[in-house]
């Protein structure tokens, strides 16, 4: 009897055990995923689709490939009547924007739209935030963005997400009831339209750039990196955005209280930064140009270019000479490239100083003054062997 | 199970021998079940906000006591380091981002639902058991506390309701299986307000994933944790920076439950009767309770073992 348990226990057990875990075996086969999720279908490009009928468009209508990128957009025939060139530049923007595309979960938000554009030049300008959005119309988050979460294509994020990722990349120390709440979705009993009207005609600041800048590095070319700011962006003309435009709003903003926003902010950048925004120009230039022993004085023209500004020169807008292109064009020494009336008989020669004599009167301006260049001595020696200059003149010396 | 012979069967005083030999056979039954459409969820770390949003509807979904939304705003819990417990099923942490101070990194944990799960193939009992979809699920009925899921997790996602040990709970992020049932999305990721958590077929997930290291390579480092980790698991994650300083483990591509499953087909195999091997557990679970304070220390010291055992 004692023998039978014993077998008989263990074999009990066993057959609990064996049963028990089949059991949860087919419990897998049961299990059923409600969630489904299926693959992307590429949309049909419809042959009669224009610039401004953006509804039918999705990326798609235009991209053949899933992730079109600089290198390999994946363009398929264009599905437009004809070509839009314009691209949207971030004055054209609206003061506000009202999103309030989800209203139905989620209370509406008042978007400061001009304050944000002012600055998005710093930042990648409208495309920042308006990505993937080629010439003509601005199309709307929704236009690519699904509303639904649980949704087939995957591929690009939610309109819930797609919202949330612009403002809270910045806005990342933001709390519901200190941020999210406060500024951005509007609280039940909000008077729209008080808040629409608070928006109006508020501009970002004005932003202070130093003047110039000072750093002390541990280069062996020279100690002291003096930069000035000013030059470059008054008297060179370099656009802020030339350099500063992968600029994080949170620099300004996080760093210091709001009564210094009116202070310049210091912006911390590795050491290949720092080089890589200068080299855009300067690659050219030898270290000494900006490293030094001491602190470099600012820019002079007599001193940078070889050709000091007198009296007449120096009283000129910089454009009068240069024009307005950026980087500034370099001038040759050719007096007649800018004076194109300077000829025999209109130039008046007595600005120079000298007071030409009836005889030179005469003469055409090449042939003193051969190849045009007024930088050098004049040539006396076509017409006379045994004269030069200064040793004889022309004329006679008078007032400039 | 294996066919037995006589001589097997009086091989089971070598059996301590023959455990380590049968490691290299690996949970291969789990493999057939898998879903070609099985789910997985891409954590973005480079999207995330840090809101622990995720961690309150994690709470709500699960009957877990909980304050108001508004609390969670609070960020001074990133201070310390946390892991998932038997209140908290999913913890949001925060390390330094050297490429911008003012932007933290923050790392969402849960349980990865592995493709080759330790812990279900640890579990002697068949608790815990892996979903054709690729979720880890399991039944507090048949769990006997023996606690060998938490040892075998290499991620230390299982946790213990220690106040409970006669009528004992294992704890861990359950793919919000209920919620799926109804066809509705995991918690955390319908909260989410960044979508850092995207949901879908795993191989869906993990195309995405790969496009976003392609399309943004200055942001993020080109590894996909969870692709190959352990045999890969469900929850993948990307991140701009390396995942060993995300206090994500090093692991190697082979699944786990080489260890853990050889200690159970062993017993299988060479016929000990479960009797014997309740008791032995049962004891293992009075003498370790009894230093239940310790108790944290003492998994990671397991921990370790079974690392350096695996390499
Ligand atoms: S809800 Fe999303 S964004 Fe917020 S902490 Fe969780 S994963 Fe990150
Ligand atoms: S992470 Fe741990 S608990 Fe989750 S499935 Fe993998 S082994 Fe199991
Ligand atoms: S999937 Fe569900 S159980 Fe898992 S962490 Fe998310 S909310 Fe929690």
């Amino acid at each position: 009897m004692k023998k039978i348990l014993y077998i008989l226990i263990p074999v009990i057990i066993i057959c609990f055990l064996v049963i028990t875990v089949s059991s949860s075996q087919t419990q897998l086969h049961k299990q059923e995923n409600k969630v489904t999720v299926s693959k992307n279908q590429n949309s049909k490009i419809s042959d009669k689709l224009t610039a401004y009928d953006v509804k039918g468009f999705t990326c798609k209508s235009c991209h053949v490939n899933e992730y079109p990128t600089k290198n390999d957009p994946g363009l398929s025939d264009c599905p437009r009547e004809y070509m839009v060139s314009e691209y949207r530049s971030p004055k054209e923007g609206p003061d506000v924007v009202v999103i309030n595309d989800m209203s139905d979960n989620y209370s509406g938000v008042v978007f400061s739209h001009k304050l944000h554009s002012q600055m998005s030049e710093m930042s990648g300008g409208c495309t920042g935030c308006h990505h993937y959005n080629t010439t003509g119309p601005v199309l709307n988050c929704r236009n690519c963005h699904d509303k639904n979460r649980s949704r087939e294509d995957i591929t690009v994020p939610d309109l819930k997400a797609a919202y949330h990722r612009q403002c809270m990349t910045c806005h990342k120390q933001w709390t519901l009831e200190n941020g999210c709440n406060t500024q951005c979705h509007l609280q039940k009993g909000t008077n729209i339209e008080q808040v629409l009207e608070s928006y109006k005609g508020k501009e970002h600041p004005k932003v202070n750039s130093p003047e110039k800048m000072l750093w002390e590095t541990n280069s062996d070319k020279g100690k002291m990196v003096t930069f000035f700011h000013d030059e470059h962006n008054k008297l060179f003309r370099i656009s802020c955005n030339t350099c500063h435009n992968q600029e994080n709003c949170i620099k300004c903003h996080e760093k210091k209280p709001r009564e210094d926003y009116s202070k310049p902010v210091k912006i911390q950048k590795s050491l290949e930064e720092h080089h890589s925004r200068c080299n855009n120009c300067h690659s050219g230039n030898s270290c000494t140009k900006c490293h030094s022993g001491q602190e470099l004085s600012p820019f002079n023209h007599g001193k940078s270019t070889g050709w000091t500004l007198n009296s007449y020169h120096n009283k000129l807008e910089c454009s009068k000479c240069h024009g307005n292109s950026v980087p500034i064009k370099k001038l040759d020494r050719n007096c007649n490239s800018c004076h194109k009336n300077f000829t025999k008989g209109k130039f008046d020669h007595k600005v120079t100083g000298i007071y030409l004599s009836e005889v030179h009167m005469e003469l055409e301006c090449k042939d003193c003054h051969t190849n045009g260049d007024f930088s050098k001595a004049p040539n006396c020696k076509s017409c006379h062997d045994d004269k030069s200059y200064p040793a004889q003149l022309p004329g006679t010396r008078g007032k400039k | 199970m294996k066919n037995l012979n006589r001589r097997d069967f009086f091989k089971t005083t070598a059996f301590g021998v023959a455990l380590a030999t049968l490691g290299a056979k690996s949970a291969k039954a789990s493999d057939k079940m898998l879903s070609e459409d099985r789910i997985g969820v891409l954590v973005d770390t480079a999207v995330c906000v840090g809101c622990r949003h995720c961690e309150w509807a994690c709470k709500v979904a699960h009957n877990i006591p909980t304050t108001d939304l508004d609390t969670y705003s609070d960020n001074t819990v990133f201070k310390e380091y946390r892991r998932p417990e038997q209140t908290a099923l999913t913890v949001v942490n925060e390390f330094e981002n050297e490429k911008n101070s003012l932007l933290p990194i923050q790392v969402k944990t849960q349980c990865m639902h592995c493709e080759r799960p330790a812990c279900v193939s640890a579990c002697i009992v068949g608790a815990l058991t892996k979903e054709e979809d690729g979720s880890i699920i399991w039944n507090d009925d048949k769990c006997i506390g023996c606690r060998y899921c938490m040892v075998a997790c290499q991620f230390q996602i299982p946790t213990y309701d220690y106040d409970r040990s006669i009528d004992p709970h294992i704890r861990k992020c359950d793919f919000c299986h209920d919620r799926r049932k109804e066809g509705q999305l995991p918690a955390c990721v319908n909260i989410c307000p960044n979508e850092a958590l995207l949901f879908g077929k795993r191989s869906e997930v993990l195309r995405v994933a790969k496009n976003r290291i392609k399309r943004k390579s200055d942001v993020y480092v080109n590894h996909i944790y969870g692709e190959q980790e352990v045999g890969g698991t469900s929850w993948i994650y990307i991140a701009s920076k390396n995942f060993d300083k995300l206090k994500m483990p090093t692991l190697v591509k082979n699944p786990a439950p080489g260890i853990s499953e050889s200690i159970q087909h062993g017993i299988f195999a060479y016929f000990i009767p479960p009797v014997t091997l309740y008791a032995l557990l049962r004891t293992i679970m009075w003498v370790s309770t009894r230093h239940k304070d310790k108790n944290s220390e003492n998994l990671s010291d397991i921990h370790k073992d079974e690392k350096g055992e695996e390499s």
